[in-house]
């Protein structure tokens, strides 16, 4: 059961994501393509048909209508809809999707799904009417014409079994459903969609249950009639719909065959007339469900802890080889076959490695599509013209990053939209600048990492009003003037800072850019603040492309082995006793490159014996981390190497390991294990010894 | 079967509870520990410490590629530590899904021990680490670990 929400889960997601895409896209065009009708008609169609599986009921409703009135749409062709309608019906798609979305996350987190979704149905119903309504005299006329023909075929009276299909079947079943229970025409199609996957062939009365919703009333008073080909079959079919939670009640009967009169062959004709579309239907969701978009990539969805235990293991891989080719046994020897065999090893145990890597790898452009919802929606809000622009959405990144930027991103955004762009078109014109504002949501590769900007074109931050108020707030250390332009902005980020005054929807609800930068830092990014008054900031994430291998320089300190990752560092170098300086409370401090800088002795800080406490023995790293630098004295450096990054076992989590300045662990290539150290932990766990 | 007699006549008729225990030796005291928790016994393995954890949080090892945490059983009861002998090893546990090791002064054997034999630590001897003891033939006592307590943060 589980396993199966999971996948129910999975798909209706996706299949939200693309609607949200599609209509994000037909937005743009302020049109949808008889495409696009038919791919939200599937979309739908699949989420109904697995909501009623699962007996979700408010999702399978809400699709219901929504695919009721998208098949309006494309049955009385997008022409029938003036502006006007086309306008409502993306507002009313955007909250209809919202509506499945929340649900959705409902069933996630495991909370009751709402029982109350009228006002989303009506908004449907409604909006169905309306269109329907302004339709010409003469589709009216068809309508009716086409309900008649139905209701003609439909016996009133449940004695009258000639509507039964005609055919050589000894027994047929008669289903009927729980009084009010709803949606009886998808009831029947549920046990047609059992039926057909037990195999069991059969034919059923009314056929087109599942397109034709005049057939609910038909189920309603006469119950679904369902008639297997043999007695066995009949059996096994009885036994499946023994399993039908809406079933309320079941009988068999003997079918005689001469009791058909003359009026079958008129209703087979339409029978099978219907019967062929119906079964065409339900072929295409359950082959969109297998594979989404078949003509876009062939993919398969893997479970995000085997990819994790893949990691682990190539990870072992690669220290294994290492230990093998550079066990001390074999040092002096000469052995030629045996180099070359593990040249050859290391080639493939690297090729392993990437491809292992690349594996966790997913584009940035889930997260930035979610943008272009936000941006559209607080375009109506705050009635502002905004077009966002994105480029370089395909850059990879490490799925645990994508999922850690993403909040992130979208407060950047939604800063930019509230505060970045001028409120009005006229203000934009005065300022030299088109009536239509300009965010440009970027990502590129550089290395070991990713940058990720958001820059717009809107007013800039002006730092005079900063300054003045993170001097009303009482955040400034130094006084005023002293500031740099550069300092100012990052004032932006310190807890306790939000530049407008009043509380919007959008932003400024307490989770300022504080948090922000908090988030970023925590996957060992960085972020900065550029900005020009009267012409727009941008803001940057450098965020490394993963976090399960750095490149780390081991040092040593007394008999202990640490790795300080390489893009921390600066500068290490020797120092003379004279150029020590000492503060007044006796803390030791630096002057490199006409800066000052603490020194952090990981020997004292860590309680580590060591011979080597005189500031010549050993060797001071200047290291960086977000806006903190320091230099850190350790023993000796032991060299660079590409570590793999291991977590500590979860039972020192109880010791509030990952507040003492340590991120991870990892195994060298002798098998001992070497502590890795986060520099921006550390930097706070040296000043709160002190 | 009365409620009275279970307190007293505990003659294993049917031999429901046995369990197998591992027995060691921590500061002269024999302490047991269910097999079902003993992942192995590692001997002369090369512990790297941890800064700024308790001291009875010895380090952490590499035990073919899984970092597991290592308690000194002599710290972690308060008693005072020694330096590490030839007989000193480690005992890997597994206490629900967490893999821990404890260092121990030397592994005695395994023996059978019927559960309901074991008699609870009188509370105001109330001692770290035990929640129960039996006594075992010649005078001498075997304590049972709390493998529970064991995870926690004392």
């Amino acid at each position: 059961m589980d396993n199966m929400l999971e996948m129910y889960l999975y798909e209706t997601n996706t299949l939200l994501e693309q609607l949200d895409e599609l209509l994000i896209e037909a937005e743009k065009n302020e049109d949808f393509t008889t495409n696009d009708v038919n791919e939200i008609f599937r979309i739908m169609h699949t989420i109904k048909g697995s909501s009623a599986m699962m007996e979700f009921s408010p999702l399978m409703e809400i699709a219901h209508h929504i695919e009721d009135l998208f098949f309006y749409i494309r049955e009385n062709g997008l022409d029938a809809m003036n502006e006007s309608h086309k306008s409502d019906l993306f507002n009313l798609m955007f909250q209809s999707t919202d509506a499945l979305r929340r649900e959705v996350e409902k069933l996630e987190n495991n909370e009751p799904l709402s029982t109350n979704i009228d006002n989303v149905i009506t908004d449907i119903n409604s909006f169905l009417e309306k269109i329907s309504g302004s339709n010409t005299a003469q589709a009216k006329e068809n309508e009716t014409a086409v309900s008649g023909g139905e209701t003609k075929e439909e016996p009133g009276n449940s004695a009258d079994l000639s509507f039964l299909p005609k055919g050589s079947y000894p027994q047929y079943i008669k289903i009927t459903f729980e009084e009010g229970c709803g949606m009886e025409n998808l009831r029947a199609f549920m046990v047609v969609t059992f039926l057909q996957d037990m195999e069991i062939p059969f034919e059923c009365y009314p056929a087109d249950v599942e397109t034709n919703t005049d057939t609910i009333e038909f189920i309603q008073e006469n119950g679904f009639y369902v008639c297997p080909d043999t007695t066995e079959h009949t059996e096994a079919a009885v036994e499946v719909i023994k399993e039908i939670n809406s079933v309320s009640s079941f009988e068999v009967f003997d079918h005689k065959e001469e009791s058909v009169p003359e009026t079958v062959s008129h209703t087979e004709n339409t029978e099978t007339h219907s019967e062929a579309p119906a079964i065409k239907e339900k072929a295409v969701p359950a082959a969109a469900s297998s594979t989404a978009a078949p003509a876009k990539q062939s993919l398969i969805s893997v479970s995000l802890s085997k990819l994790d235990s893949l990691m682990a293991i190539v990870g072992e891989i690669v220290i294994t080889e290492s230990m093998v080719t550079s066990s001390p046994e074999i040092q002096n020897l000469k052995l030629d076959s045996f180099l070359k065999s593990t040249r050859q090893l290391r080639k493939l145990t690297d090729d392993l490695q990437d491809i292992a890597m690349s594996l966790r790898m997913v584009p940035v452009s889930g997260t930035f599509q979610k943008m272009n919802r936000i941006v559209r929606d607080m375009k109506k809000k705050l009635n502002k013209d905004v077009r966002l622009t994105i480029e370089g959405e395909h850059t990879e990144v490490d799925k645990s990053i994508v999922d850690s930027i993403s909040d992130p991103i979208m407060h950047i955004v939604r800063n930019s939209m509230d505060h970045g762009i001028e409120p009005t078109a006229e203000e934009r014109i005065a300022a030299g600048k088109p009536a239509q504002g300009e965010i440009v949501l970027s990502a590129t590769h550089t290395g070991s990492e990713v940058i990720i900007s958001v820059k717009d074109d809107g007013r800039g931050m002006d730092t005079a009003k900063i300054l003045e108020k993170a001097e009303r707030n009482g955040l400034l250390t130094k006084p005023a003037n002293e500031y740099s332009q550069k300092e100012i902005l990052s004032l932006l980020m310190l807890p306790g800072f939000s530049t407008n005054e009043e509380v919007t929807e959008f932003s400024g609800r307490g989770v300022g850019m504080d948090v922000v930068k908090k988030n970023v830092e925590s996957v060992g990014g960085v972020i900065t603040i550029t900005s020009e008054l009267g012409k727009g900031s941008c803001t940057t994430l450098k965020i490394p492309l993963t976090l399960a291998i750095v490149d780390g320089m081991e040092i040593s300190v007394g008999n202990s082995i640490f790795t300080i990752p390489i893009a921390n560092i600066r500068q290490s170098f020797k120092a003379e006793k004279d150029s020590v300086i000492l503060d007044a409370s006796g803390n030791e401090i630096i002057k490199c490159m006409d800066e000052f800088y603490p020194i952090v002795r990981i020997h004292n800080l860590y309680n580590i014996e060591t011979e080597a406490t005189n500031i010549e023995d050993g060797i001071l790293i200047w290291v960086e981390a977000s806006d903190k630098s320091y230099c850190l004295f350790v023993d000796e450096l032991l060299g660079e190497q590409q570590v793999v990054v291991k977590p500590l076992p979860a039972f020192l989590n109880n010791f509030n390991i990952k507040d003492s300045g340590i991120s991870g662990c990892t195994i060298l290539g002798d098998g001992n294990i070497s502590i890795i150290l986060d520099v921006l932990n550390l930097y706070f766990v040296s000043q709160n010894q002190y | 079967m009365s409620s009275e007699n279970t307190a007293i006549d505990t003659v294993t008729d049917v031999p429901v509870s046995t369990e197998r225990f591992l027995t060691f030796i921590s500061d002269g005291l024999t302490i047991g520990v269910s097999t079902d928790y003993v992942t192995e016994i590692i001997t002369n393995h090369s512990i790297t410490m941890i800064p700024l954890v308790p001291d009875y949080v010895t380090g952490i090892i590499n035990l073919r590629g899984q970092i597991i945490p290592i308690i000194d059983i002599r710290l972690r009861m308060g008693k005072p530590s020694i330096s590490y002998t030839n007989t000193s090893c480690i005992i890997v546990l597994n206490i629900n899904d967490t893999n821990l090791g404890i260092i121990v002064d030397s592994v005695q054997q395994v023996i059978d021990i019927d559960r309901s034999q074991i008699s609870p630590v009188p509370t105001e001897n109330h001692q770290e680490l035990i929640n129960g003891m039996i006594s075992l033939n010649e005078r001498s006592v075997l304590l049972f670990l709390d493998h529970e307590q064991l995870t926690e943060v004392c």
